[in-house]
This record gives C-alpha cells, sequence and structure tokens, in this order.
C-alpha cells in the first residue's frame, strides 16, 4: 500500500471477524425481537388492543329532550323553549399570547354586545378542564350569533351555541313571567351539590332542573328521557363524529294547566286593585271549580317574574326577591298559613249539626260576651257585635256571623270532635296539590296543647277555635277546598293543577282524573244547612252588598276577619280579612262550579278588603255593567 | 479534468465515484421518502392537512440541505478530520455548553437554539462529530487497542458531552453517546474483559442518573414495566402508543386513516412516536418493511466498515452502525412497550432537521470512507 494522501494509511490489523459477526448477531436479535414484538401487539393481540383503543375514544353522549311545554286550560302557550344563543370560550384553542387573546376577546366581545370585562371575568372564573367550553354570555342575539359564526376563523376558541331557553309568556303572549310564575315556576341550572344525586337519573352537569311550580313538581314528566348516542372523540375530549344512536330521546311531555290565564288575569288585577286600594301588601286569590278540584287561577301577590330566572337572573335581582319583606317568591296560597276568623265556622256549624250538638231549628241564645265556663266570672269573650244578637239559630248565627254562638258550639263539641271535622275537611294536611312547597296548616287537639307544654286545651281556647282562631291556621287553599267539598255536596276534592297531557299545539290528548280524598262524613241534610247558611250571608247576613251583583246564580260565601299582631298608632289592630264564595244555581244547590277565596294581609282600613276584591272579581268575569265597590277608609277607634 | 465542470457520467466514470455505494443510497432515500409520507399523514388531521404539507416542505428543505452534505462529504477524503479531532470535540462540547446557556425551552428541555428561524439541536449533530471524535483517539491508539487505557481514554472523552446533555436533560441523547462508545470499542477490537468491565459499571451507574432524572422523566421511564400502573398520567403515552400500534392490525388503517394518530391520541406522534403512526396505518406489513429497509442501511454501513482501509474509517462506520442500531431498537421499543420511554428520535423517519441533516452528514461520510477505501480491481 502506497502512502498516496500523506496521511497515516498504516495497513490496519484487520478488525476482528468475530466481533463482526457477534455485531451481526447482536443486530440481528435485536430487529427479531422488535418484529416478534411487532407480530404479538399487531397480529396476534391486535383485536384486542383495537378494542380497546375505540373504548378510549368513544363517549356516550348524552342527546338532551326537549321539555315539555306547558299550556293554560285554553291552550295558550304559558311556558315554551325558545332558541338562545350562547356565546362560548374554549379555553384550550384561545390564541396563547397574551396580546393576541386579548385581540379575539375584544372582537367576541364587541360581535356579541357582551363586555369584555364580564368575558374575562367568566373565563377567569371558570374551574375545569381548558378544552371544556365555558359559557362567557347568555343570550347574545340571533344577528350577533351569527356574525360571530361567520367570523369563525378569525375567533379561535368563539364559538356560539343555540340552546333551547324557557320563555314564560301571560295571557296575551308576551314574554311576561310575572301573571303566572308560583304556578309554572321556573327551571335553573342544577348545582354542583345536587348533581351527585341528580346524576343517576341523568342529569347533567349543565343541566336545568324546575325550580318552584309545575316546572318542579312535574320535573319527571316535562323533562323526559334523555337518549344518547356513541361518539368518537379526539384526544382533547372533542366529540369528533356519532359513531352510533344508542337511544332516542322521548320528548317530555307537554302539560296543560287546570287554570285559564284569563281568569288568572282577572284574579290577578281585581286583588291588586283591592290591595293598592287598601294600603296592603300581601294577599291571594284563588279560583276553583268545586265540582272536580281544578285550580282556574291561583294568584299570590306580590309576585316575581319567573322569565327573569330562565335568562339568568342577576345577584343583585334575586337578592331583592329574597330580601323583600313581603316574601314574593314565596306562594302564599299554599306555602303559608293564617288563622281563617269566621270562615272557619263552616267547619264548626257542620261538627254541631252533625254531632247532635244543634238542632236547624234550635235557638241558642247569643251575648256580648261569652262567660268561658269554669273560667273565674267576669272571664268572657266578646262577640264582634259587643250587643250580641239575642236568640239565634245556627243558620242565622252564621249569616251574622255570631260569634258567641259558636262559642258554645265549639265549647259543646270538645277538642277531639272540632279537631276531628276540621281534619275530615281538609285542615292540617296538605292538600296534595301537585305544587311544592304546600304547608299542612295546624288545628286543635290535645297534642297541640302538649306540644306547648300543657296537659290539655284550655277551654277559652277551644272556644277561640271555634270561629278560626288561636290554634286554627289554614292556608288560602284548605279553607277554598273545605268550602268548595260543602259546596258541591260533600266530596273533598284533591285540588287540581294540571288537567292534562298535550300535543304541541296545545290540544290536550291525555285527561287526568279528578281525584276524590274523601266524601264527607256528614249528612246531606247537615251540608245543606251550611250552604243554606253561606247563602244567608250574602241576602240577609254579613255581605249583603254582594249580593247586589247580577250573577248568574246563588252567590253564597263567607267572611272572616282576624285580628293578630301589634296596633297601630291609632290603637287599632290590624286584621287579616277573608272572603270565600261560590256559585250554586240557586240556594242550597250542589252545582256551583266557581268558587273563589281572597285573604288579604295585615289590612288597617274598615270593611272586608277581600269581600271587595271578590266583587270586582264578579264584576269583572262576568263583565257586569255594576260597580259595587265600597272605599276603603283608615279604621281608627 | 477539472471537478466543478464535469459531467455526471464523468464523475461516475471516475475511479471515486465508481466505488460509490448506491445500494446505501437507495436505501437512504426511501426511507427519507418513508419518513415524508409518515409525516405528512401524521399531521393530517390539522385543518385541511395544511400544517401537515407545511411539515412536509420543511422535511423537504432539510432533506436537500442533507443530501447536499451527504454529497460533500461523500466528496471529501474523510482522512482530513482525522487531523482535526482536536478542534472538532472543542466544537461539540462548545455547542453543548452553548444549549446549556441559551437554549429554548422544548418539553422542558433546554435542547435547541434558534439559528436563523429554524431551532437547532445541536445534540443531534454532536452525535456525528463524536463518532468522528472517538473515530480518532481510537485510530489513534490501534496499537494499544487492548489495553484499560483505550477504554478510560475513550471514556473520559465521552464523559463529558455525555454530562453536557444529560444535564440539558436530554437522557435519551446521552444514552445515544453511551451506546455509540460501546459499539465503538467493541468493534475496533478493545479488550473484551475491560469492555465487560466497563459495561458492568454502566448498568451499576444507570440506577444513579434514574434518581437523578427529572420526576416526570422517571415515571414515564417505567411506564414500559406495567403501562396500566398510570394510564390517564405518565404513561398515557405508552397506553394510547400500544393500542395505536395494535389497532393496525395486519394491513393498517390506511394512510392519513389511523384514529388513534388522527384524533390526537398520540400526543408526539410526529416526532419520538411516528413509529406508532406507521404501525396504526400501515399496518404490521408496513412495519416490516420499515425494519426491512433500516436493516438493510445497517448493513450497508457494516460493509463499508468491514471493506475500509483503516481503521478511522472503519471506526466511524462501527460509530454510525452503533447509532442506527441503538436508536431504531430503544424507538421502536419504546412505542411498542418493550423499551423504557426516552426521547430517541428514529432515524430519518422522525419529524426534525437537525436529526436528518446530521444522520444525511454522517451517511455523507460514510460514503466518503467507502469511496476513499475503494480499490480497483480492473
Amino acid at each position: 500500500m502506497n502512502r498516496v494522501t500523506g496521511f497515516d494509511s498504516a495497513p490496519v490489523p484487520r478488525p476482528s471477524r468475530a466481533r463482526f459477526v457477534a455485531a451481526a448477531v447482536i443486530a440481528t436479535l435485536l430487529f427479531g425481537v422488535l418484529a416478534g414484538r411487532l407480530f404479538q401487539l399487531q397480529v396476534v393481540d391486535g383485536a384486542r388492543y383495537a378494542a380497546q383503543a375505540v373504548a378510549a375514544r368513544t363517549v356516550e353522549m348524552p342527546i338532551r329532550a326537549p321539555r315539555g311545554l306547558i299550556f293554560d286550560r285554553e291552550g295558550r302557550p304559558l311556558a315554551v323553549n325558545t332558541p338562545s344563543w350562547t356565546l362560548y370560550a374554549r379555553p384550550a384553542d384561545l390564541p396563547s399570547a397574551d396580546g393576541d387573546r386579548r385581540a379575539v376577546l375584544a372582537r367576541a366581545s364587541l360581535l356579541s354586545g357582551i363586555g369584555l370585562a364580564t368575558i374575562k371575568e367568566r373565563l377567569e372564573a371558570f374551574r375545569g378542564s381548558p378544552f371544556e367550553l365555558v359559557p362567557v354570555g347568555t343570550e347574545i342575539g340571533r344577528d350577533a350569533a351569527l356574525l360571530i359564526a361567520e367570523d369563525a376563523d378569525e375567533l379561535p376558541g368563539i364559538s356560539v351555541g343555540a340552546e333551547p331557553r324557557r320563555s314564560y309568556l301571560d295571557d296575551t303572549g308576551e314574554r311576561q313571567g310575572e301573571l303566572l310564575a308560583h304556578l309554572v315556576g321556573y327551571t335553573g341550572p342544577v348545582s354542583r351539590g345536587e348533581l351527585e344525586e341528580l346524576s343517576a337519573a341523568g342529569y347533567l352537569r349543565d343541566d336545568v332542573i324546575g325550580r318552584g311550580g309545575i316546572e318542579a313538581s312535574f320535573e319527571t314528566e316535562l323533562r323526559g328521557t334523555y337518549g344518547s348516542e356513541l361518539m368518537e372523540r379526539d384526544a382533547n375530549g372533542r366529540p369528533v363524529k356519532v359513531l352510533e344512536r344508542l337511544s332516542n330521546p322521548i320528548p317530555g311531555k307537554n302539560l296543560m294547566l287546570t287554570v285559564d290565564s284569563r281568569i288568572q288575569r282577572i284574579a290577578t288585577e281585581t286583588l291588586k286593585w283591592g290591595l293598592e286600594a287598601a294600603g296592603v301588601a300581601q294577599g291571594v286569590t284563588i279560583v276553583m271549580n268545586p265540582q272536580t278540584g281544578e285550580i282556574l287561577a291561583m294568584v299570590s301577590l306580590p309576585t316575581y317574574d319567573n322569565d327573569k330566572f330562565a335568562a339568568g337572573i342577576s345577584a343583585a335581582e334575586y337578592a331583592a326577591y329574597l330580601n323583600d319583606p313581603t316574601k314574593p317568591l314565596r306562594n302564599h296560597a299554599i306555602s303559608d298559613i293564617y288563622p281563617p276568623g269566621s270562615t272557619f265556622k263552616l267547619v264548626t256549624g257542620l261538627a254541631a249539626l252533625d254531632e247532635g250538638v244543634t238542632t236547624v231549628a234550635q235557638h241558642w241564645p247569643t251575648y256580648g260576651c261569652y262567660q268561658i265556663p269554669d273560667a273565674p266570672a267576669g272571664q268572657c269573650l266578646f262577640d264582634w257585635n259587643h250587643r250580641g244578637f239575642g236568640p239565634l239559630s245556627i243558620v242565622d248565627a252564621y249569616a251574622k256571623s255570631s260569634d258567641t254562638f259558636f262559642y258554645q258550639m265549639a265549647v259543646a263539641l270538645g277538642v277531639e270532635r272540632l279537631g276531628g271535622w276540621a281534619e275530615e275537611l281538609g285542615f292540617g294536611a296538605r292538600s296534595g296539590v301537585r305544587l311544592p312547597t304546600e304547608a299542612a296548616g295546624t288545628v286543635i287537639s290535645k297534642a297541640w296543647a302538649q306540644a306547648q307544654g300543657r296537659p290539655d286545651v284550655f277551654t277559652g281556647e277551644l272556644a277561640m277555635a271555634g270561629i278560626g282562631q288561636n290554634a286554627i291556621a289554614v292556608t288560602p287553599l284548605q279553607l277554598l277546598n273545605a268550602y268548595a267539598a260543602v259546596a258541591n255536596g260533600g266530596h273533598l276534592m284533591r285540588p287540581m293543577i294540571v288537567r292534562g297531557e298535550t300535543d304541541a299545539d296545545g290540544n290536550l290528548v291525555r285527561e287526568y282524573n279528578p281525584e276524590v280524598i274523601r266524601d264527607l262524613a256528614a249528612s246531606d241534610a247537615d251540608l245543606r244547612t251550611m250552604r243554606i247558611g253561606a247563602r244567608e250571608v250574602v241576602t240577609t247576613g254579613h255581605a249583603t252588598n254582594i249580593g247586589q251583583l247580577r250573577v248568574p246564580g246563588a252567590l253564597s260565601g263567607k267572611t272572616g276577619t282576624a285580628e293578630f299582631g301589634t296596633p297601630t298608632s291609632q290603637g287599632v289592630l290590624p286584621f287579616h280579612s277573608w272572603f270565600v264564595a261560590y256559585l250554586p244555581s240557586q240556594a242550597g244547590a250542589t252545582d256551583a262550579d266557581l268558587a273563589i277565596v281572597t285573604f288579604t294581609y295585615s289590612a288597617v282600613v274598615r270593611g272586608n278588603v277581600s269581600l271587595e276584591v271578590i266583587k270586582y272579581f264578579f264584576q269583572e268575569y262576568f263583565d257586569l255593567d255594576q260597580d259595587l265597590r265600597r272605599e276603603f277608609q283608615v279604621n281608627a277607634n | 479534468m477539472s471537478t466543478t465542470t464535469a459531467t455526471f457520467v464523468e464523475v461516475a466514470k471516475s475511479r471515486r465515484w465508481r466505488a460509490f455505494d448506491w445500494q446505501l443510497l437507495l436505501y437512504l432515500l426511501l426511507l427519507v421518502g418513508f419518513g415524508l409520507v409518515m409525516g405528512y399523514s401524521a399531521n393530517y388531521q390539522a385543518i385541511g392537512g395544511e400544517s401537515g404539507l407545511s411539515q412536509t416542505v420543511k422535511t423537504l428543505i432539510w432533506t436537500s440541505i442533507g443530501l447536499t452534505l451527504f454529497f460533500v462529504a461523500a466528496n471529501f477524503d474523510y482522512h482530513w478530520l482525522q487531523t482535526f479531532a482536536t478542534p472538532i470535540y472543542l466544537v461539540v462540547l462548545a455547542l453543548l455548553v452553548a444549549t446549556g446557556l441559551v437554549g429554548t425551552n422544548l418539553f422542558g428541555a433546554q435542547m435547541s437554539i434558534s439559528v436563523a428561524g429554524i431551532d437547532f439541536q445541536f445534540s443531534e449533530i454532536s452525535k456525528v462529530l463524536m463518532i468522528v471524535v472517538l473515530a480518532a483517539f481510537l485510530a489513534s491508539r490501534r496499537e494499544r487497542i487492548g489495553r484499560l487505557s483505550t477504554i478510560v481514554g475513550a471514556g473520559l472523552l465521552m464523559a463529558l458531552p455525555t454530562y453536557l446533555v444529560y444535564r440539558q436533560p436530554d437522557f435519551g441523547t446521552a444514552m445515544v453517546f453511551v451506546a455509540i462508545l460501546l459499539g465503538m470499542l467493541f468493534m475496533s477490537g478493545a479488550g473484551i474483559g475491560w469492555l465487560a468491565l466497563l459495561g458492568g459499571v454502566t448498568v451499576a451507574v444507570a440506577p444513579v442518573a434514574v434518581a437523578a432524572l427529572q420526576e416526570y422523566q422517571r415515571q414515564r421511564l417505567f411506564c414500559f414495566l406495567d403501562p396500566s400502573a398510570d394510564p390517564q398520567g405518565a404513561c398515557y403515552q405508552v397506553v394510547q402508543a400500544l393500542n395505536a400500534v395494535g389497532s393496525g392490525g395486519l394491513l393498517g388503517q390506511g394512510l392519513t386513516a389511523g384514529r388513534q394518530n388522527q384524533l390526537g391520541f398520540l400526543p408526539v406522534q410526529s416526532t419520538d412516536f411516528i413509529f406508532t403512526v406507521v404501525a396504526e396505518e400501515l399496518g404490521f406489513i408496513g412495519g416490516m418493511i420499515l425494519l426491512t429497509l433500516f436493516a438493510l442501511l445497517i448493513w450497508r454501513v457494516v460493509s463499508v466498515g468491514w471493506g475500509a482501509r483503516d481503521a478511522f474509517g472503519a471506526n466511524i462506520a462501527a460509530g454510525l452502525a452503533s447509532l442506527l442500531l441503538f436508536q431504531i431498537t430503544v424507538n421502536i421499543g419504546m412505542v411498542t412497550g418493550i423499551m423504557p420511554v426516552t426521547g430517541i428520535p428514529l432515524p430519518f423517519i422522525t419529524y426534525g432537521g437537525s436529526s436528518m441533516i446530521s444522520l444525511l452528514f454522517g451517511m455523507g461520510l460514510l460514503q466518503s470512507v467507502r469511496v476513499h477505501s475503494w480499490k480497483p480491481t480492473f
């Protein structure tokens, strides 16, 4: 070998052949292992790995069922689903550079009309995977949504989604929730705490659930059943395509309320007038068909706007509702209990007749002040009429609302029988109307006294209970329902709020049957006596003024007042006033298909505010050309 | 004959180019082509395949640079390099120190330096340069090759760059350095007993090195033992890679049709985990074709070493063969779950300019060894 290049190119000892062979063997072994491993993974176990891969990238996604609609009994839509556009940001897809990110958010803000600060705030408040969609603006409007969708290329990480949102309508079809808020309720997002329980029932993290009213109590029916489909997702969890529909969603049932929104409107406007005229803050009117227990209207004032809740109520507005002393979020018609006052004489009277304490013909003395038996002389309970009425039969006593007559009946009945009859007529127990947060109320009983640490009820308490004071506390609905039971001939009906199910246009396709809680243990004759009494109230008794209304039928009813609380500066106790009425074809008949109760809370004016409200209601309801309303004067002794 | 005006035919006819290993070039081109196609597919799922294309364009540019370097190196007499071994060594150290100081952060490690807008990982070129340095050292010690001092010297030479890349931290490249060292010592005829001792020391030191690793590296490392230990966390890549490889079956799901790949379940599918795309989309058959190409390439590299005229050339071939064999084995072993997960690229297939250019330059050197060793037989 010549030195041709000048470099060190002395002959080399040949590399050992053995080492080349060894290297070849090692290389061959390594390649063999790799090939073998590939064969094992791909050919032998390929199917198993493929199945694992499929399982890892497929996910069962729910398909939401459209929520059932709510109509009134005439088919007017009250709760509907309207598309609502939400602005979303997916943090992971937003530009990572601060400047670019700000520019994208600013553009999204400009197009959507949602403030940049709000968007940033919601993004920062979000705790979760950056691959999730964060709703940063709701109700952005259709045009804005379209603009943003068109501009998708310029807005990485920003998207809009159309979601059905609940809209609540009034009797005219306007988006106005105040008319029926307590009945219809509203939907709201499921909270994290609730989700733990609800997820088993198929609720999703961003799901809604009924809050209050029918939306809550008929949640199962309205929600329907969500379907599901198998989707392929990418590594970031974004669904890419549908692989298989597993089950179809079953839409929620559309419900028809028993309520007629036109009657609800009249009941609302007339009650509003009464409260305003008398300077009263709270009141209730309920209208019912006594034959079926169907609630035609249920008004609790003040009310709230459930449509605001559907749109996402602001914290300030919600706090204002919560802190309002008149409790606008509560349905006073069923959730609060009040002393029924003289309206309760129906119970005492019916019990006295049926238990044989008195006959229809028997006359009892009445007093200016009733000496409580077993009590020291001079301890007496006043009649509202401090002069007394002289001897009265039960019908006259009921018509004139003599307190001392019914003190005597109550004392003669005793605690057990009076309490028992109160329960028979539905007091002291929830009526079972399918609305949330119904109160049970209290009736007189030994247990009631013992709960207050006394061995038994005082006789004076028993006498007071006979005129609906003291131990007795009822919901307006219970009171109306008891009168309805007497009016229809003795069937205590379960108050109905939903009439049945409808098609999407509000045509009834399945009617729910009225339900009888119990047939009263009273005789037809005794029930008829009480109906006659109620008619007498209007014709000769305590409420003759309303009897002048030319309504189609023999209006019958009963007034009630209950003093309570602390006296005004004039030394006058504020009082609740009641009027409960029903309209049979003639005195004593059982064919009334309209019953109404009005309750007004804490008035300090002369007269019965509730009676005036119902007067006004009938004027409007029957479109009478009469106006018998009285003006209220502040009561001063 | 002026080389500047030489026609291809004249060049081809020249004595030097008769020795040119056309097979080697063919396998390289096939591998590069394979890599291009897989790189395109790996990035296809991005909107409209647009970014897949731009990566492919980049790879084409790098490949052009690499092939230019390949031909320059092939034409250049590799013997010159032997005299520059010391400066080359210093350059390697300087590059690695510079990377440690100003390198940009890549997956938590300082591994690259941006030059003219292109991130360049000097650890890739330092692999090839260290082969040259070691080849020169071992050639200079060919009379005393069997002595312990040879192994100690080579070990010390390699220790510094190994430590520097380990600190970046780039555990994978550090292991490649060690593999090159062992492979070259073995092929150059180092004392087998001493070599065994060095191997023993390496094994003994390994736990210390592993213990000093970052937590995330250590977790990833042990996933191959039991990927189901933490399928959502550290072992996520391994679990997804196994699913992807297995899903490929015999024939694969077709180019750009691998669901694991296209849906992004393979987090670094165009780089270290590119083989999962090959396996998922081209199946066992595709994988075997790639393995065969690698085997043929290594066979050509070893053949050049066998035919080398001097120890320096033979050592270069040994180093390159060690590099290829180690990286291929560890990378494919890693994605098939029989090797720990370390950031080692698959030669010519993994997307990345540094690796591509460095390897093609190395193959150019090998071609030079071949060309400048060829003895005419006529």
